[in-house]
């Protein structure tokens, strides 16, 4: 290991950080303060900071009693925890498939499912929307066709959270599914040979061998998949504006429209602020719970 | 037994082709539709009559060659600019000892999970504080650089050897001249990755251009797009849209194909390390 020793090395150690550094205090580390300070007050956006009025913890209280909150935490809610357990179980599966058969095709179909995660959001979220068309729509059409009733998706309270589900996960599923490709290049083949050697088939080895041994990757993409799940935004504005009847207003989106639209910047910090925390908790427990697996597995 | 595994498999890899692709199919489709036949219902699953006329159409609607010019600032200028930053910053992190090190970069490092969303108030405070609201800069200053791309240059600086950097001080380098000159070229497959990932990254970005930009002149070609979108929401109108987010999307699917092999090495790479 190097050990910078004089002022030369001093002074290239503070000129090469300081850049990068800079910008993430200023514009990362003071506006996460500036969050909890500004949901402390009340303040519309557009006036001078100097103007906020103290409120202590009283926007925290009101979002305790606001329906509007509590709809979109639950709308949140529902929208993370169905894309987990959709996306990871898929993705554990298709690593699996594009990583263990030599069959052609594997590349193409790494590219295929790569290529949703780099298409702008904006772009790929009016293409779903066509999709979901109740008409006009090739989705509706090709269940009309299997002799389905289609859902109105979009347009309907009951569906269009769902419809999103549907949306995030077609899109994000690919680069989970890299990971845990990454993952399973990891484990080396001599496992495998031993578990042949004893008699495990496909499941066995699926279950015994595989999974076990991917769990450190798992849990990363559960904490990766959960944290991109709890702030979508860009197909909620594209596609439904939090409708139909706030059915889709989720926390991300709530936030934005409060402070940009409604002028109301304290509340919004205050939900901000909150999302963090949340954020934070979720993390800790999902570490932690991966930390002590890996301590008792040090011990047997 | 073994032959309907296989065809299980081969019908498996099938839908993982299409099922990703059928929405491009879907997008590529309906902006060659003409407006009759888009207000098909049942909807056509071919063109039955190809026509061109929405990508003359979707620079009219709205200034979508000037958002699309905006783009390629935007995103040019931020990549260029995380490139360099996270480079010095990697190597700082990677082969300088000092107090506190260890808890600066992982402190760093915590802040690449930070949903954007929870600091968008104070950053737009912060920005048109300086100035900035609907300016080039204000849309780039805050993401001049970024956790992701410190994490990944620091991970394979470390993998550069101690002997060359400390055989190059012994011939009387610079620090600066390490960097750029020794360590740098060594870096090539990371900065090509790092390089595509941060260019899709601020290609797509929406909610903080859509907050801190007001004029359209200066919009990128996304929010050109959703403000397109707004204008014409009638189904006569989507091959117009649809020519605006195929237009939009085709850098992004180009700079994938161009650099594929590159970025899902790289994840691979930073999945072992990190």
């Amino acid at each position: 290991m190097t050990v910078a020793r004089g002022h030369a090395r001093r002074g290239a150690a503070i000129a090469f950080l300081s850049p990068a550094m800079a910008v993430i205090v200023l514009f990362v580390a003071v506006p996460i303060a500036l969050t909890f300070w500004i949901s402390l007050h009340d303040w519309s956006m557009y006036t001078p900071l100097t103007q906020m009025t103290w409120r202590g913890l009283g926007n925290y209280a009101d979002l305790l009693h606001s329906d509007d909150f509590l709809n979109a935490l639950g709308n949140t809610l529902v929208y993370v925890v169905l894309v987990l357990v959709t996306t990871v179980p898929l993705a554990l599966a298709l690593g699996m498939l594009l990583y263990f058969p030599k069959t052609a095709g594997k590349a193409a179909a790494r590219a295929a499912l790569f290529s949703t995660y780099v298409i702008p959001t904006v772009a790929i979220a009016i293409v779903w929307g066509a999709l979901y068309a109740p008409d006009y729509g090739p989705i509706s059409q090709a269940l009309g066709a299997l002799g389905i009733d289609s859902p109105a998706w979009l347009s309907d309270p009951e569906t269009a959270l769902l419809s999103l589900v549907i949306f995030h996960v077609w899109q994000m599923t690919g680069y989970y599914t890299i990971l845990v490709i990454a993952g399973l290049t990891q484990i080396p083949d001599d496992v495998y040979e031993a578990a042949r050697i004893d008699g495990a088939g496909f499941w066995r080895q699926t279950f015994s061998v595989t999974l076990p041994l991917l769990r450190r990757t798992t849990t990363f993409i559960v904490l990766i998949a959960a944290i991109n799940a709890i702030q979508v935004f860009d197909p909620v504005y594209i596609l439904t504006q939090g409708g139909p009847a706030e059915s889709t207003t989720v926390l991300s989106y709530a936030i934005q429209r409060a402070a940009f639209q409604n002028g109301m910047a304290g509340q919004a910090s205050a939900m901000a602020f909150s999302l963090l925390l949340v954020l934070v908790a979720v993390a800790g427990v999902v570490l932690a719970a991966m930390r002590r697996r890996t301590a008792a597995e040090g011990r047997s | 037994m073994r032959r309907t595994a296989r065809a299980a498999t081969a019908l498996a890899l099938g839908l993982v082709i299409l099922v990703p692709l059928f929405p491009l199919y879907w997008m590529v489709i309906s902006a060659l539709k003409g407006p009759e036949e888009l207000q098909k219902a049942p909807p056509t699953w071919f063109p039955s009559h190809v026509t061109f006329s929405a990508f003359g159409e979707v620079f009219q609607a709205v200034p979508f060659g000037g958002a699309f010019a905006n783009s390629v600032l935007i995103a040019g200028v931020s990549t260029l600019s995380v490139l360099v930053t996270s480079v010095m910053a990697g190597f700082v992190f990677a082969k300088y000892r000092f107090r506190g090190r260890d808890l600066i970069f992982w402190s760093v490092v915590a802040t690449m999970f930070l949903p954007p969303i929870v600091t968008l108030v104070p950053l737009y405070w912060l920005v048109s504080t300086m100035g900035l609201a609907d300016s080039y800069l204000g849309v780039m200053l805050p993401w001049l650089a970024n956790a992701f791309g410190i994490f990944l240059m620091r991970q394979f600086i470390a993998d550069v050897p101690d002997e060359l950097i400390e055989a190059a001080r012994l011939d009387g380098a610079s620090e600066g001249r390490i960097v750029w000159q020794i360590v740098t070229p060594l870096l090539r497959p990371a900065l090509v990755s790092l390089a595509i990932f941060a260019f899709v990254f601020y290609w797509n970005n929406f909610l903080w251009p859509l907050s801190i930009l007001q004029s359209d002149d200066k919009f990128p070609v996304v929010l050109a797009l959703s403000r397109l979108l707004s204008y014409s929401t009638s189904v006569q109108y989507q091959n117009v849209v649809m020519a605006g987010a195929l237009i939009a999307s085709v850098p992004t699917i180009v700079v994938f194909l161009l650099a594929q092999r590159v970025f899902v090495q790289s994840i691979s790479r930073t999945g072992v390390k990190g």
